[in-house]
């Protein structure tokens, strides 16, 4: 029994990984960067998740969303069941949207799908954000 | 005139007309299958994973509470009100849904096959996912709806409110539809098949 618990948290653990400042894909994000001072977008997904499939394949690529997400955003993704996530980065539902500056600090979390133009206004509120 | 009244109170007496040892079973059991909840009240609670199947339910008041994959088959729920409730995942099959308010209530991924959907205020909900199979329209009010990978499987929505529905991927099949609504559903990228009446 103790072993089936060691196991069982063992497993849990190491979905977890270090901080932010740790995590390859973020590491490369900020990389990626140089200069510029964009915000890392870390979406975490599932693979039975259509409202990510919506989000990445819909409204991402929305006119008007496309250039301006990409023009001030690093987009990197997580499966939840399948990646080792961050610590202080929970989640209560799927899709979450992370978004986060180059140091590792977290600027704000958004739950759930948006349309397009909704998402768009959130974008510029959250680049605005201090 | 007094006797529009009475007659007035005695129907509101019998749709709130629960069963006090059935709420008390529910509040505490999570668990109250075949039983009288007309009218109860059964606001801002947790339900997660309750089982309420074969239960009457009419005319409840259940918003803002969560009844996470919730078992309602087989339920009479008609004219609850659901304001902002969270169904996700959760069974309504063959249920009677008739008049629910319903608004911004959570339906992702919640199994709605044969239910009767007429006059129920759907408008805003997150029913990403649902399964709408077999179940009847008349009049649902979808303004709003969040609808994406939903299925519409022999459905009439000729009298249902589609507009500004979000209609991602959500799949019609042996529907009955206004031309209006086929061209909004297309638009919104929508799969309607062949068997789709657009009419």
């Amino acid at each position: 029994m103790v072993k089936f618990i060691a196991i069982a948290c063992l497993t849990v653990l190491s979905l977890f990984g270090g901080v932010i400042q740790e995590d390859e894909q973020f590491k490369t994000a900020v990389a990626s960067m140089g200069s510029d001072t964009k915000l890392v977008l870390m979406l975490y997904t599932t693979d039975e998740c259509p409202e990510c499939a919506y989000m990445k394949q819909k409204v991402f690529h929305e006119k008007g969303v496309e250039a301006y997400l990409y023009r001030h955003f690093v987009i990197i993704e997580k499966n939840v069941h399948k990646s080792k996530l961050p610590e202080g980065y929970d989640f209560f539902g799927i899709p979450t949207m992370f978004f986060i500056d180059k140091t590792g600090r977290k600027k704000e979390t958004i739950v759930g799908s948006k349309r397009p133009q909704p998402f768009l206004s959130e974008l510029h509120r959250i680049r605005g954000l201090q | 005139m007094k006797a529009v009244l009475a007659a007035m109170l005695m129907g509101w007496i019998a749709l709130s007309a629960y069963d006090p040892t059935h709420l008390k079973k529910a509040m505490e059991e999570k668990e109250c299958i075949g039983c009288d909840l007309r009218g109860a009240n059964l606001s801002n609670s947790d339900f997660s994973g309750a089982d309420f199947h074969g239960s009457d339910l009419s005319g409840a008041d259940m918003r803002e509470s969560i009844f996470e994959m919730a078992d309602f088959n087989d339920c009479n729920l008609s004219g609850v009100n659901a304001r902002g409730t969270l169904f996700w995942k959760g069974t309504m099959m063959r249920s009677d849904l008739s008049s629910i308010q319903a608004r911004g209530a959570n339906f992702k991924g919640v199994h709605l096959e044969h239910s009767n959907l007429n006059f129920a205020d759907f408008r805003g909900t997150k029913s990403w996912k649902a399964d709408f199979t077999d179940a009847q329209t008349v009049k649902t009010d979808f303004t709003d709806a969040e609808l994406g990978d939903a299925k519409f499987i022999r459905n009439n929505l000729s009298t249902a409110k589609l507009a500004k529905s979000l209609l991602w991927q959500t799949r019609f099949s042996a529907t009955v539809m206004t031309k209006q609504q086929c061209v909004y559903a297309r638009k919104e990228e929508a799969l309607l098949d062949a068997k789709v009446i657009c009419r």
